[in-house]
């Protein structure tokens, strides 16, 4: 294999929103270096404003429809990686406005912390655009690099300092997962593009090799039984980088999973769907169950993501173009719902000092504003209508009985009856438990701005969602090719088959 | 006005909710002045509604449509027939009367008034939805502002006041929470209402996805679907597909019905509910399951639901004794109406299950009679307790000398839950009695008896309050004299009574609903004939039904039995 590093500048094109960020990061970096007594605020604003540029110009390639492939097809522009790129620029800006309080909490290098931030999206920026296992394990390490920094950033911090360490050895090891399974499919195939592998045999190396690269995958998406880091990582980590991490590099990696799976293992797809069956149902299942029990507000939002992660997953499971649409929504309504409860989370604990529970309590009345933001965005997590929540799963749900999942329909509906239990019990505490202390609470202005976002996201997308379908429909174009729903009268099962 | 006027009902509470985000909670009377406004423009367009709908044209008027969702087959799809334009009539009266039995609230006005209007709007989108995606939608909408309305503005009951301790609190906090059945804070009631029914709608979702899979028209519209969907003899786990269907469905719904089994949700939500919520929900809530069995059920699953609706008819007699006798054994005034209420729509389903033009129609009548009925008296429940601070019967006695109106209104109101001719519900109920006597007489015995327990059960609460010594504790109670107390009582007598004379349009508006359905339900077709004949040979619904029109005089067809 031979790789051509002769770019031309149309190429270069291709790689603008990259090279912008990249020199934005530069620009950070210096100016942070340079005027030492600058507020840092200005840094966040700096970062934003350069976040902003890049969301512009892939808005502009998404609108213009400019694709291509770069370094022998290591790298691809297509409207998929397009949209995950906004998506992961989106979710860094509504970040940052939301750590600009926050960072004061750190005793050092808080010019840095939003250089590392950027960093890790351009990260996975380039993650989205991963289309071979070589690029996949590169991009992979260099979002998940800033992230094991960041998690550990409150340095007198014992349950931050945890917090890295587990993340950073489960992350080691998962790197070394991807490396090995890496090189069993390479071993295997000779091949390390995605789109060559089409005709691969069903070897057990290369069969090994991928469940190695999705056990690794999985490891950064938070499904079951890769989920072991979660909590304590949620838990220990600022919370501005909980928000980030549930839901930035999830995004990401399932940019790679769905190339991974429907270009490269089309062929073997009714074994992967029983694989994706089992993880998605144990997913919903444990993350729903063992949420119940939580008592802090960031353990319960990640237990919940380790649910929510199952919901993607039937999409994923489904198999089909209409599930792939359901996926890039469902994330999409995710963002919304679950930045915009961390917003909340990061502005009560600024507030109060507090992420348990039952300091929530009056919450409706200490601040109306928060308590009725926090009541949307969680039951936009539990699928209510009008929220963008509800038609995310019922989306999916709608792709997977396209494809006969009734186990895993029957599941998920099961989990939004339990998922509801606990959501309903912060609603309770903050709508229906008398306050310990009335006092009412400030929220600043940029946290604010990132909640106002929340919200109009989840309310317009829930009441109408078409506008953004068909941008996601627009986005999944190259699986067009993929077995369709089933055009006219499905065929008669005799029994009620499991998974696919 | 007349194609923009179901939207306008459904929308008018919506663009109430959100003008009243705006107004400071230091203006009540804005407040409340936005609310009742906003209701009263959805009731006016209801009047509007019943009275232009044309009976003689019959199927679904106003009808309105806006593709909402291609990829999925989802449209916006607005229309009421003669079983939804009563209903909607129903709920936008409660709404109306309910935002006057509240006027008083002090506490968090604004946010009350946000959500009786949301519920009550989602409410009335279930009624005009032809679209299978939004009748869920708006039915699960429906269900999470009852958690907030009865969380933050509801009651407890006497004896979970007794129980509260410190180890009680920390016990209802804990995961136990759930399953502390003994438990009758308003928390727990309202946790159990909303994950009970949130329960049976998924299950209900789940029938709804089947239909839309096996239909195979990537379509979730009502109209379309029983059309074309063919979902027959298609066997599965050893039954065929429309049953479990049916199954899904009918259960499903039947949960907020409530059916007798699935009721326990019910009552305790009743009583933990402030007076205008506890009205919207028996009034109205409650009759979304009958609506949702009728919608998706009789239309889209007619040979089905003629073949298994005999389990209603069975389920329905345990629904009215059961009810009837908690009813008379209970010691709070709102558990006495709640059961009496799940017992009353033990009626609706035999007025269902008996496939009827009579009994249909009688069952249809009876959810827009009950809901004036049973509204009025939880209204009374709700100034009785207000005023007293107490639920408790054996405490409460004497109560007519201080609030003559009240106890007045009060026999008014027990005269129409019996069923009392000049009420609309005697309408009702006699015709419900007489449609299903032919098929179910053990279930019309049941039902008979059910009306003598309505009878005994009532009585003896009016005594209970309104009679025999009262207590000096509630010597300064006081009665309804302000027009903003009264109006509510007086809307839903004025209208009770005035049905009751006049019903022949209501009954009218019925029974061109009531018809093609009944029809279709009713038609076996001929072993020999195919399907496609079949479906010609049935009645269809709408105007271009092939099955000639009823003529709509007083004898027609022959479910017609004096």
């Amino acid at each position: 294999m031979t790789f051509s590093l002769t770019l031309s500048p149309s190429d270069l094109l291709l790689l603008l929103p990259e090279i912008i960020l990249t020199c934005w990061l530069c620009v950070v970096l210096i100016v942070d270096f340079s005027f030492p007594r600058l507020p840092k605020e200005q840094l966040a604003y700096l970062s934003v404003a350069g976040l902003a540029g890049t969301l512009a110009c892939l808005g502009w390639f998404d609108f213009s429809g400019i694709t291509g492939t770069l370094f022998a097809n290591m790298f691809v522009v297509d409207r998929m990686a397009l949209f995950f790129k906004m998506f992961v620029v989106a979710a860094t800006i509504l970040v940052i406005l939301a750590s600009i309080e926050f960072v004061h909490r750190f005793t050092f290098f808080r010019g840095e912390y939003y250089f590392l931030v950027v960093m890790s999206a351009l990260g996975m920026m380039f993650m989205a655009s991963a289309n071979d296992l070589l690029s996949v394990f590169i991009t992979l390490e260099f979002s998940t690099f800033g992230f094991y920094v960041l998690v550990s950033y409150l340095r007198e911090d014992v349950a931050s300092n945890e917090a890295g360490l587990k993340f950073f050895i489960l992350g080691v090891f998962a790197a070394g997962l991807l490396a090995y399974g890496i090189s069993l499919v390479y071993g295997e195939t000779g091949k390390l593009v995605f789109s060559d592998m089409k005709s691969a045999q069903a070897t057990p190396g290369l069969i090994i090799g991928f469940l190695l690269i999705f056990g690794a995958l999985g490891f950064k998406i938070g499904a079951v039984p890769f989920h072991s880091w979660i909590p304590d990582t949620y838990h220990g980590a600022p919370t501005p980088i909980t928000a980030f991490l549930s839901i930035a590099p999830k995004g990401a990696a399932f940019a790679i999973l769905l190339r991974m799976f429907f270009v490269a293992l089309v062929a073997f797809k009714p074994t992967w769907v029983l694989m994706l069956v089992a993880a998605s149902v144990l997913s919903m299942t444990y993350g729903n169950i063992v949420a119940i029990a939580q008592r802090n507000i960031k353990r319960l939002l990640a237990y919940s993501g380790i649910a929510q992660v199952g919901n993607v997953l039937i999409g994923l499971a489904a198999g089909t173009k209409m599930g792939n649409d359901a996926i890039l929504f469902y994330l999409l309504t995710y963002l919304f719902a679950n930045l915009g409860a961390f917003a909340i989370v990061i502005a009560v604990s600024q507030a109060i000092g507090s992420e348990e529970i039952d300091d929530y309590s009056g919450l409706g009345r200490r601040s109306p504003f928060l308590a009725f933001s926090m009541l949307i965005f969680l039951l936009s997590l539990a699928g209510v209508p009008p929220l963008a929540g509800f038609i995310g799963k019922l989306y999916i749900f709608v792709a997977a009985i396209k494809e006969g999942l009734y186990t895993l329909i029957t599941v998920g509906l099961i989990n939004i009856v339990i998922s509801m239990y606990y959501y309903l019990i912060v609603v309770k505490k903050m709508y229906i438990v008398e306050p310990h202390d009335p006092s009412p609470l400030t929220v600043s202005a940029p946290m604010k701005a990132v909640v106002y976002v929340g919200l109009a996201g989840t309310l317009i997308v829930g009441v109408y969602p078409q506008p953004v379908i068909d941008w996601v429909v627009a986005a999944t174009m190259m699986f067009s090719d993929l077995v369709g729903p089933a055009a006219s009268l499905p065929p008669i099962p005799t029994t009620l088959p499991f998974g696919g | 006005m007349g194609e923009y006027a179901l939207l306008s009902i459904l929308f008018a509470p919506f663009v109430g909710a959100i003008a009243l985000i705006f107004v400071s909670n230091r203006q009540p009377m804005l407040v409340r002045g936005i609310a009742a406004g906003s209701a009263f423009v959805s009731l006016l367009i209801s009047f509007y509604v019943f009275y232009t709908y044309d009976h003689i044209k019959g199927g679904f008027q106003f009808v309105q449509k806006f593709e909402w969702s291609r990829q999925l087959g989802i449209s916006l799809h607005l229309g009421v027939d003669g079983i939804g334009t009563p209903l909607v009539l129903a709920s936008s009266i409660l709404l109306f009367a309910g935002i006057f039995v509240s006027w008083h609230i002090k506490d968090r006005t604004k946010e009350f008034y946000i959500w009786l209007l949301i519920l009550a709007a989602a409410t009335i989108g279930v009624f005009m939805s032809l679209d299978l995606f939004f009748l869920y939608f708006f039915y699960e909408m429906s269900v999470i502002p009852m958690y907030l309305l009865l969380g933050m503005w509801g009651s407890h009951t006497k004896k979970y006041l007794e129980m509260t301790d410190p180890e009680g609190l920390k016990l209802r906090d804990s995961v136990g929470f759930i399953f502390n059945f003994a438990s009758n804070s308003k928390e727990y009631a309202a946790m159990k209402l909303v994950l009970f029914l949130s329960a049976f709608a998924v299950v209900a979702l789940m029938g709804i996805l089947l239909i839309y899979k096996y239909s195979g028209l990537n379509t979730f519209d009502i109209l379309q679907l029983r059309e074309h969907a063919k979902l027959m003899n298609i066997p599965v786990l050893g039954t065929t597909l429309d049953k479990i269907i049916w199954f899904l469905i009918f259960f499903g719904f039947a949960s907020i019905a409530p059916l007798w089994p699935l009721h326990s949700w019910s009552p305790v939500g009743h009583a933990a509910a402030p007076a205008a919520t506890s009205m919207l929900h028996a009034g109205v809530l409650m009759k979304l399951g009958h609506f949702s069995i009728i919608r998706v059920a009789f239309e889209i699953l007619p040979d089905t639901t003629r073949e298994l609706m005999p389990i209603a008819a069975v389920l329905c007699m345990f629904s009215i004794i059961y009810g009837g006798f908690v009813a008379f054994y209970a010691k709070d005034t709102k558990y006495v109406i709640g059961y009496s209420s799940s017992s009353h729509m033990g009626y609706v389903f035999l007025g269902m299950a008996a496939l009827d033009y009579i009994s249909l129609s009688g069952a249809v009548i009876y959810m827009f009679a009950h809901a004036m009925a049973t509204g009025m008296l939880f209204a009374m429940a709700g100034w009785v307790y207000d005023q007293t601070h107490s639920r408790d019967i054996p405490s409460l006695g004497g109560l007519s000398n201080r609030m003559p109106f009240i106890a007045g209104c009060f026999v008014v109101a027990c005269m129409a839950s019996i069923g009392m001719p000049g009420t609309v519900n005697f309408i009702a109920e006699v015709m419900i009695i007489v449609g299903s006597w032919n098929k179910y007489p053990i279930q019309v015995i049941v039902a008979v008896v059910g009306i003598v327990l309505t009878l005994a059960y009532l009585f003896k609460m009016m005594r209970g309050l309104f009679y025999g010594p009262m207590d000096q504790k509630y010597s300064h109670s006081h009665d309804a004299v302000a027009v903003v107390d009264r109006l509510p009582l007086l809307i839903m007598i004025a209208v009770s009574i005035g049905f009751g004379l006049f019903p022949m349009h209501l009954y009218n508006v019925v029974r061109s609903g009531v018809d093609p359905l009944v029809a279709k339900v009713t038609y076996v077709a001929p072993v020999a004939q195919t399907t496609g004949t079949r479906r010609e040979a049935r009645g269809e619904g709408d105007s271009t039904s092939a099955r000639p029109p009823l003529p709509l005089t007083a004898s027609r067809g022959p479910g017609d039995r004096p």
